[in-house]
């Protein structure tokens, strides 16, 4: 027997789950008692997967939907807009405490719970990047500080979720480069799980897997690297974004060119410059040059590497950066080191070493002793090479060079002492020390 | 980040917002948004767009591809709701611990009938579940699932059940037996 019908509003309240829970009880009892009257109503009503296809709207006129919207669009750009003024001088205002202050300010202190803040911190995050890792590390910190405060009714759950993503990505990426990679894992971790409660909004996920596939490359986990770089290039494909799409060629240059696999490095960075609007982003244009006339030099295509660097030349000069131009040199020593021309390139090199010491950058200018190295080698000045391990050793061990890299530069002290250093091994542990840097745990052979 | 100045990122945004009403209109007609909750898909849209503007290159492909995903989302969402409503409306009538024995063999018969319209796993999954009172985690290792594949399948079994009660006199469930 089939008892009353529901009304017609009630199985519209009941398609859109609007019910209370007896009223719902009511409903299905009505409908499993087969009433093919409700269900064929209900069925137009029901969403499609459920019922017949899209129900049909009472009204497709959507101008008071858009006038709505451009209301309160209105009032949330004017408030937003003044954040966004307020901004920079909030975070001077931080600026002016120690560390450990400006958390409990950012914890305590609701004036400084602004999105447009946040984001400041995190960009800050970026820019100091490789430039002064430690602050870099500290700016990651209070962006994630500050994600935290940031009130979901404000500017809504899945928002803030997504820029809480954003603040933990941030902080992974700083603490890699610091070289803490497990925490740089757990953060990622952490990201991820907060990106799955945002807006979905695929760009973001992208800027996530970008960074990841950083860590992973300076893990020396290649294959992981170049699957994360693959997909946030799919996603940049998909939706348009031709920046983020040329940033992941880049980045996929630079791991296969770590990975040895100089010829797709070329390749990969080659199809990246092109997309690269170099007013928008010169950093990424200069970054993606230098290393392609790195491994143009590695694979030995010297004419193209001299070619390129003069045309990038203007483009360093331009950035003003002092790493980059003291990067323009080594380049420079490099391709003359490459085409015989030693007595130029140890001038060249003997003066990078010199910048490179005095901004104390001791794993780089390791790393470019090696280069000098490589040139006496050439010329068998077996003398000028046992001075060069002196100078080395004892300024390394009062730097930041961990032990492994000490140990590679001891074996070099000993060999030249021996007169025994050859240009084969010179490269060997030149490779040895660039691989030191991202995965301290990589041994000497035992050969050596 | 160089933020825009204030009047130049009002303009963009606004000019932004105008051109692309015609394309945004578009996608909730195709979707068949209720004009209703039309205002609440476009409003989380736009303000994702502000909030976001420094990061997004493309302003209104980004609009577009995101109200469309919005769309999307929002029928899913319904969807999931209708067959969360349907399920708990049966665990409370077969929960009910005061109702007469033939109230109670009346909802058992109608719901066997509902439940024979479709697959007999769906079949056998919900007969765990709504005759014998059997959690996920039982329903699993009964029917030999693996734990964090049962709610997956639980799922399309409640929408299979939800289809056949809304669409009586419509389709049938295709059965595997």
């Amino acid at each position: 027997m089939i008892d009353r019908h529901p009304t017609a509003e009630r199985l519209v309240a009941f398609s859109r789950a609007q019910l209370t829970r007896s009223q719902n009880r009511e409903v299905v009892r009505h409908l499993l008692k087969g009433c093919a009257r409700c269900a064929q109503a209900l069925a137009a009503q029901a969403p499609p997967g459920i019922g017949v296809g899209h129900p049909a709207p009472l009204s497709r006129d959507y101008d008071a939907a858009f006038a709505k919207v451009r209301e309160a669009f209105l009032l949330a750009q004017q408030e937003h807009l003044v954040e966004q003024q307020m901004a920079p001088s909030l975070l001077l205002a931080l600026e002016e405490h120690p560390f450990d202050r400006q958390v409990l300010l950012l914890t305590n202190s609701r004036r400084f719970w602004t999105w447009p803040l946040c984001c400041l911190l995190l960009d800050r995050s970026h820019e100091l990047g490789f430039k002064e890792p430690g602050r870099a590390l500290d700016f990651a910190r209070l962006g994630v500080r500050l994600s935290e405060q940031l009130s979901v009714e404000s500017y809504g759950d899945t928002r803030v979720a997504d820029l809480r993503a954003r603040a933990w990505t941030t902080l992974a990426n700083a603490q890699r480069i610091g070289s803490d990679f497990r925490a740089s894992d757990q953060s990622f971790v952490r990201a991820e799980r907060l990106l799955r409660k945002g807006t979905g909004d695929p760009l973001e996920k992208a800027r996530l897997l970008l960074l990841k596939a950083s860590l992973h490359g300076d893990r020396r986990r290649f294959p992981e690297a170049i699957k994360e770089l693959d997909r946030a290039l799919a996603i940049a494909r998909r939706n348009g974004d031709d920046p983020l799409v040329a940033k992941a060629l880049v980045k996929k240059g630079i791991v296969f060119g770590t990975s040895g696999r100089t010829d797709d490095a070329i390749d990969c960075l080659r199809e990246g410059v092109r997309g690269i609007d170099p007013k928008s982003d010169p950093r990424l244009m200069v970054a993606a040059h230098h290393n392609l006339i790195v491994y143009l030099i590695e694979g030995g295509r010297l004419q193209e590497a001299v070619a390129l660097l003069e045309a990038t030349r203007p483009l360093y000069e331009e950035m003003g950066d002092r790493m980059n131009l003291i990067r323009l040199q080594w380049l420079e020593g490099k391709i003359a080191q490459n085409r015989g021309r030693l007595s130029e390139a140890e001038t060249l090199l003997r003066s990078v070493g010199t910048a490179l010491a005095d901004q104390g950058l001791g794993y780089d200018a390791a790393l470019l002793a090696f280069d000098l190295a490589a040139v006496y080698a050439r010329q068998g000045r077996t003398e000028e090479m046992r001075s060069l391990a002196a100078e080395m050793l004892p300024s390394f061990q009062s730097r930041e060079v961990h032990r492994e890299a000490l140990a590679a530069l001891i074996v070099f002290q000993k060999a030249a002492k021996m007169e025994r250093v050859t240009l084969g091994l010179v490269h060997e542990l030149s490779d040895y020390l660039r691989q030191c840097r991202k995965d301290p745990g990589v041994r000497l052979r035992d050969s050596l | 980040m160089t933020y825009l100045q204030q009047p130049e990122l009002q303009d963009s945004l606004n000019q932004l917002l105008l051109a692309s009403r015609p394309r945004l209109e578009r996608v909730l007609r195709h979707f068949e948004i209720p004009p209703e909750d039309a205002e609440d898909i476009l409003q989380d849209a736009q303000l994702t767009l502000l909030y976001k503007w420094e990061q997004i290159r493309s302003p209104e492909s980004w609009l577009v591809g995101t109200l469309k995903k919005k769309c999307i989302m929002y029928w899913r969402k319904r969807r999931s709701s209708l067959c969360d409503a349907v399920d708990t409306a049966i665990l409370d009538l077969v929960a009910t611990p005061v109702a007469p024995d033939q109230e109670k063999a009346e909802l058992s018969f109608d719901l066997n009938r509902v439940l024979g319209n479709l697959s007999a796993r769906c079949r056998s999954l919900l007969k765990l579940r709504y005759g014998l009172g059997y959690g996920p985690s039982e329903v699993a290792e009964q029917m030999g699932y693996r734990l964090s594949s049962i709610r997956k399948v639980t799922n399309r079994c409640l929408a299979a059940l939800t289809r056949q009660l809304v669409a009586v006199g419509f389709h049938r469930e295709p059965t595997d037996d």
